[in-house]
């Protein structure tokens, strides 16, 4: 909830904020109303910054000739757009059913008693991403996206201990 | 007809290629399944040593049979017309197989799987008499595994666009009584008859008409659309252009969610491949039908599967569920007339007008036609995708999928996502169709099955299946909105063993409420729990009065203890996350203040530490 206001603040002052640059106005270039646009741009700059920075939201606004809320309303609907830079290293935790089933939850807590959420330096990051079917490797973690699974809780903790030591310094 | 009968000559050859290939052809199975287990490092690997030993050989790339557990699969066929599917290669094996495989005819017998297509092997069952497979029937994913998704010449060589090109033959009206003949009905939960819902768009004025393939596949534990998709990307394509045909629609979108990247990517190939073909485009075979398709890749939005979320979020705008009517057939995307199907739905058409509705009802029941794909995953021993018609009892795709782990019995199936309820075991012989599910206060739903032993706590999946449902409402009606957030309240109280007596009525009081809401996503939100209270009430009643999880799962009910000297306590002891396991004068005990119950210590000291209740009845005296 915290994270949220602290979004709606930052994107209340877009408008005096916003400093085009010109490799984004190039990805937003060909951007427009009623054509399907929106989704496609946003993964496209998230694609190329690794997030969206609110910035851009005015400079949709006047491409799409709609408000700043609107897109900002639409853009925060989506939990897999992201406003903030990702971390370097993201352990994603899978939240479906098949691998609760097996033990996801005692993972995350153990992961997460060692990790935290996430590092202020964004060295590591943990996120709860949506079950994409792969249940055969139930209960997984994904490791920039590569899948570590099945995973019994011991096996998470000496990778979330890995990860640490690579860091450098604990928490 | 005239012109699509060039097309498939081209194509017939490039089958013929892959069934008595003129040198050996290695086909890896690469999907969302297969990379998960590394098939991304196997596919390197034969390339490489391919490379290396300069091997005449093919190596290419094909979809999924639906045999996830056995990943990663690959293929080897060979000009005598040998063709075996081997099983679990992992990079590291690759060179032995190669040894073996492709000398001569020999065959890598530890990995080999099954032998396919018409020439037997030696010592090999074929791939139709696996247990997994001799249930099913294969319609929909005939070309899965089979062909290379990338390869629109495979496709029509097995027939693909045959079921275009009849149906361009016949009136529009012809095409959508073929289809509603077929009794076929959607796939993706409300199992709404698809001819009438074609029939409301084809009766619409304005212009332009929509078709719009919904592949938002949601629900946690369903994978059936994203396997065909991914293998058999032009049977959907297909499906939309006999669509666009029969309502008079001349644009499709395919919305897929987030979490697919490898169905988006195939998808945009075999649309791109189809417009070189002409068979999409401006005048499509020569018929004067105009229709394109364009991708639309979500977010991370589950309700943008409901269908007017999902044309919010084609709009550009929050992908909120609209309120009905109008209706998408009279208003939906941009305020035009739309359809909106699922993959599997669009995936029968092609059928169905290739092989005509009395072929297609020959397969089901009398209320339901035709085949399902169906997905298991939970406490199963093989993870796949199945086929098999309407009406099969559920217990046979368990026993085909190996059963439950082993000692273990079975608690519960939940079919239909999160919002499609549970079902107690003793209901494993019911019929794979909606009434019967419907029966049980639970929904068939688009293909997830996921099974649970007795390992699972209910309401601890039902506090999981809530928080799902509150974690993804879009916030419109408070009825979803602040409906899920108190059951969530109320389920994670119980679990704390905080339970109440006066807790079920709220419950059902809460159910009752969310009913009122807009969309599916608010109405059957408390289906789990509605179910949890009528097929489990022993167990709901244990956790609120006895204060005792029965499975042991919920956090607020047990506590870790040491019981007995194990020599692996001391690495039980270092692998706690928060130094929980404390040695005080040669023993050891667990701070109950540090102790996050996450189930390490247990793993790697099972005989000496035991999940205890809290308090309850084990505490208490027996009764003689």
């Amino acid at each position: 909830m915290a994270e949220k206001s602290l979004q709606i603040r930052k994107a209340h002052h877009l408008n005096e904020s916003a400093k085009a640059q010109p490799e984004l106005e190039a990805l937003i270039a060909d951007v427009k109303p009623g054509n399907t646009d929106l989704l496609a741009v946003l993964h496209r700059i998230q694609e190329a910054y690794g997030y969206v920075s609110p910035q851009v939201v005015p400079l949709l606004a006047a491409k799409l000739r709609t408000t700043p809320a609107m897109v900002f309303g639409a853009m925060s609907f989506y939990s897999e757009i992201r406003t903030e830079p990702p971390p370097r290293t993201t352990i994603s935790w899978c939240s479906g059913p098949a691998c609760r089933l097996k033990g996801s939850e005692n993972i995350r807590r153990a992961v997460e008693s060692i990790l935290g959420e996430s590092t202020p330096d964004l060295a590591l990051g943990l996120r709860l991403v949506q079950c994409d079917g792969t249940c055969a490797q139930a209960p997984l973690l994904r490791l920039n996206g590569r899948t570590r699974g099945p995973l019994t809780v011991a096996e998470a903790i000496r990778l979330a201990r890995e990860l640490r030591e690579a860091r450098g310094n604990g928490r | 007809m005239s012109v699509y009968s060039e097309l498939p000559a081209k194509a017939n050859e490039a089958w013929q290629a892959v069934e008595t290939p003129p040198r050996p052809r290695i086909a890896v199975g690469i999907t969302t399944c297969s990379l998960a287990q590394g098939a991304d490092e196997t596919l390197a690997a034969l390339r490489r040593e391919v490379a290396q030993r300069k091997l005449d050989v093919d190596v290419v790339v094909t979809g999924c049979w639906g045999l996830c557990y056995a990943e990663p699969m690959l293929e080897i066929a060979k000009p005598s017309g040998q063709r075996v599917l081997y099983q679990r290669v992992a990079a590291g094996r690759v060179p032995k197989l190669i040894d073996e495989a492709l000398d001569g005819d020999g065959v890598s017998n530890d990995l080999a799987l099954a032998a396919i297509g018409l020439t037997p092997v030696e010592g090999l069952p074929s791939f139709e008499s696996l247990h997994i497979v001799s249930l099913q029937t294969r319609r929909l994913m005939a070309n899965c595994g089979v062909i290379e998704p990338d390869s629109i010449d495979q496709y029509i060589g097995r027939g693909g666009y045959e079921g275009l090109a009849q149906a361009l033959t016949m009136p529009s009206d012809g095409v959508i009584k073929e289809v509603s003949d077929a009794g076929l009905w959607g796939r993706g939960g409300a199992a709404f008859p698809t001819g009438r819902k074609w029939e409301f768009l084809a009766g619409a004025k304005a212009r332009p008409k929509y078709m719009i393939c919904n592949a938002d596949e949601g629900d946690p534990g369903s994978f059936v659309n994203r396997t065909l998709m991914e293998s058999d990307p032009h049977s959907i394509i297909e499906g939309m252009l006999i669509g666009g045909y029969a309502c008079g629609a001349s644009y499709g979108y395919i919305y897929i969610r987030e979490e697919y990247p490898l169905c988006a990517e195939r998808m945009e190939t075999a649309i791109r491949q189809a417009r070189e073909r002409g068979v999409l485009g401006p005048d499509i075979l020569g018929s004067g039908l105009s229709f394109d398709i364009e991708v639309v890749r979500g977010a991370g939005s589950y309700v943008c599967g409901e269908e007017t979320g999902l044309i919010a979020s084609i709009e550009d705008r929050r992908g909120m569920p609209k309120i009905r009517p109008p209706f998408p057939a009279q208003a939906g995307v941009f305020a035009k007339p739309t359809n909106v199907n699922n993959v599997e739905t669009y995936a029968n058409v092609p059928l169905i007008m290739r092989h005509g509705a009395p072929w297609y009802t020959t397969m089901g029941t009398e209320k339901n036609k035709g085949t399902k794909m169906f997905s298991l995953s939970g406490h199963i021993q093989r993870v796949a995708v199945l086929e098999v018609p309407f009406g099969m009892p559920l217990r046979r795709l368990i026993d085909a999928c190996g059963g439950l782990p082993e000692g273990r019995t079975l608690k519960a199936i939940q079919p239909g996502g999160p919002l499609g309820g549970i079902i107690n075991a003793e209901h494993v012989e019911i019929p794979l169709e909606p009434e019967p599910f419907r029966e049980q206060g639970a929904l068939l739903g688009s293909g997830g099955l996921v099974i649970f032993d007795d390992t699972a706590c209910i309401v601890d999946m039902c506090l999981y299946f809530e928080w799902f449902a509150e974690d993804e409402s879009c916030g419109r009606c408070t009825t979803c909105h602040g409906g899920t957030q108190r059951m969530v309240e109320i389920l994670r109280r119980i679990a704390n063993g905080g339970g109440r007596s006066s807790d079920k009525e709220m419950l059902r009081l809460l159910g009752d409420t969310m009913r009122w809401s807009n969309c599916a996503h608010g109405t059957a939100a408390p289906t789990v729990v509605l179910n949890m209270l009528a097929a489990f009430p022993e167990e709901y009643q244990e956790h609120v009065e006895g204060k005792r999880c029965p499975a042991k799962v919920c956090r607020g009910l047990v506590r870790y203890e040491i019981t007995d000297s194990d020599p692996n306590l001391p690495d039980a002891a270092a692998i706690c996350p928060t130094a929980a396991i404390v040695e005080e004068g040669g023993r050891y005990v667990i701070d109950q203040g540090l102790c996050i119950k996450c189930d390490a210590c247990r793993e790697l000291a099972p005989e000496a530490i035991q999940v205890v209740d809290v308090v309850g009845r084990e505490a208490e005296t027996p009764v003689a």
